[in-house]
């Protein structure tokens, strides 16, 4: 991890021994990361507002126009944005507080089909199959990675827009093999939060997704 | 009508979050205590048990696999692994030791199961982490339901999750420091 050694000194300037940092030392070293971590986030959130604005608002009167004529929102990722994918189509589905419901649905919580495709084919279709037997042109797909570059949501996504539905990814880093994708047109919204960290590329794309579904809600109402 | 949406609310929303995102850093020394204590419950043969009410379950199960699957190459895999609910406090009963660490989340202030279950670990000598919202109320002079409690001065659910999310990060990666520095020292804590 780059930059380790500035945030946490005390685990490299001293030789390791009873006599090296003391407790209190470190916490107050620790609790300082933490305040950097918080800009650091503040920071990039900012940047993805500033560089994604008028995208954000473009892509949620397509998803809107989408979800207008019957479409239905299906959402997928690995690791923690498989917990990202099931939270998306969550809060679609049953939003609560008066908002909209809206169909939605996490190709990650069908853990049957996911494992089966994965024992008896390979990881990189579990996505791509239930899109291809389940998706209309109608639709929409969700796909978020951190790094930009899973085979699986690359193929999804792939899958999704030779289907005629619309594409939305979330990235990180540089976007990686989804800005290739993107630029090949099979992504039709990409949003990629500008860092190298995992951890807040992932608080990012959250706010991302909340703020998209707010602005699909705020479309839907101005109709 | 065509839907329509501007640049602007999709700014303003996002202008939202800043408040309460940056008060973590505040939290920021008990934040540091609360990864002390956990790397402390590790170190012993602990384990992390998470559970989440309705709006939480995807985090209990992110938690998880942040600590079982470390994202930093290196890091050593540390035992975690989320309750499946209804009853939390049940299963803590069933599934946890004294040993143990109990991490619950709830955007709101915590009820029911989820409250249910953090009174059940202290009493039953685990450790206990809380990641709460505000609701309509205020932080100050909330209700102590765990030993170490983080919550987040909003009342919308999707910003609560967002800092939430950014605390657990922030655990994560803290309790590794811990446990390093307690290596290299090789003071037992």
């Amino acid at each position: 991890m780059t930059g380790v050694e500035a945030l946490y000194p005390f685990l490299y300037d001293r030789p390791a021994g009873v006599n090296g940092t003391g407790l209190e030392e470190v916490l107050a070293q620790v609790a300082h990361s933490t305040e950097r971590k918080v800009a650091e986030i503040d920071q990039l959130r900012e940047a993805v507002a500033a560089e994604y604005a008028v995208r954000l608002a473009d892509c949620a009167v397509a998803m809107a126009a989408r979800f207008a004529a019957g479409g239905r929102l299906m959402t997928f990722g690995n690791g923690g944005s498989s917990t990202d994918a099931s939270a998306v189509a969550a809060r679609f589905l049953d939003p609560g507080g008066g908002a909209r419901p809206l169909p939605a649905f996490a190709l990650t919580e069908d853990v049957a089909t996911l494992t089966a495709l994965a024992n008896d084919v390979s990881f990189e279709v579990v996505f791509a199959r239930p899109l291809a037997a389940a998706g209309r042109a109608g639709d929409i797909a969700f796909g978020l990675s951190t790094s930009g570059g899973s085979a699986n949501v690359l193929r999804g996504l792939a899958e999704a827009h030779r289907l005629g539905m619309l594409t939305v990814g979330l990235a990180g880093y540089a976007g990686g093999a989804m800005a290739e994708a993107a630029e090949r047109g099979e992504i039709d919204y990409l949003f990629v939060m500008p860092s190298d960290s995992v951890h807040r590329i992932q608080e990012a794309q959250t706010s991302t997704y909340h703020v998209l579904w707010e602005l699909v809600q705020c479309a839907l109402a101005s109709a | 009508m065509v839907p329509t949406v501007t640049a602007t609310q999709a700014i303003e929303a996002f202008a939202r979050r800043r408040s309460p995102a940056n008060a973590l850093a505040t939290d920021a020394d008990a934040v540091a205590r609360a990864c002390y204590a956990m790397a402390d419950r590790f170190d012993a043969g602990g384990r992390l048990v998470v559970f989440g009410d309705r709006a939480s379950n995807c985090d209990a199960a992110h938690v998880v696999v942040e600590f079982v699957h470390p994202v930093i190459v290196g890091k050593r895999a540390l035992p975690a692994f989320a309750l499946p609910g209804p009853d939390f406090a049940a299963q803590i009963g069933l599934l946890a030791t004294s040993t143990d660490i109990a991490l619950g989340m709830s955007v709101g202030p915590p009820v029911g199961a989820v409250r249910d279950a953090l009174r059940a670990a202290r009493k039953a000598g685990l450790l206990t982490v809380g990641l709460f919202g505000a609701g309509d109320g205020s932080p100050i002079d909330y209700p102590e339901v765990a030993e170490h409690q983080f919550v987040v001065a909003s009342d919308d659910p999707l910003v609560v999750k967002e800092v939430q999310v950014t605390t657990y990060h922030v655990l994560w990666e803290l309790v590794h420091v811990f446990a390093e520095w307690s290596d290299r020292s090789g003071m037992s804590r």
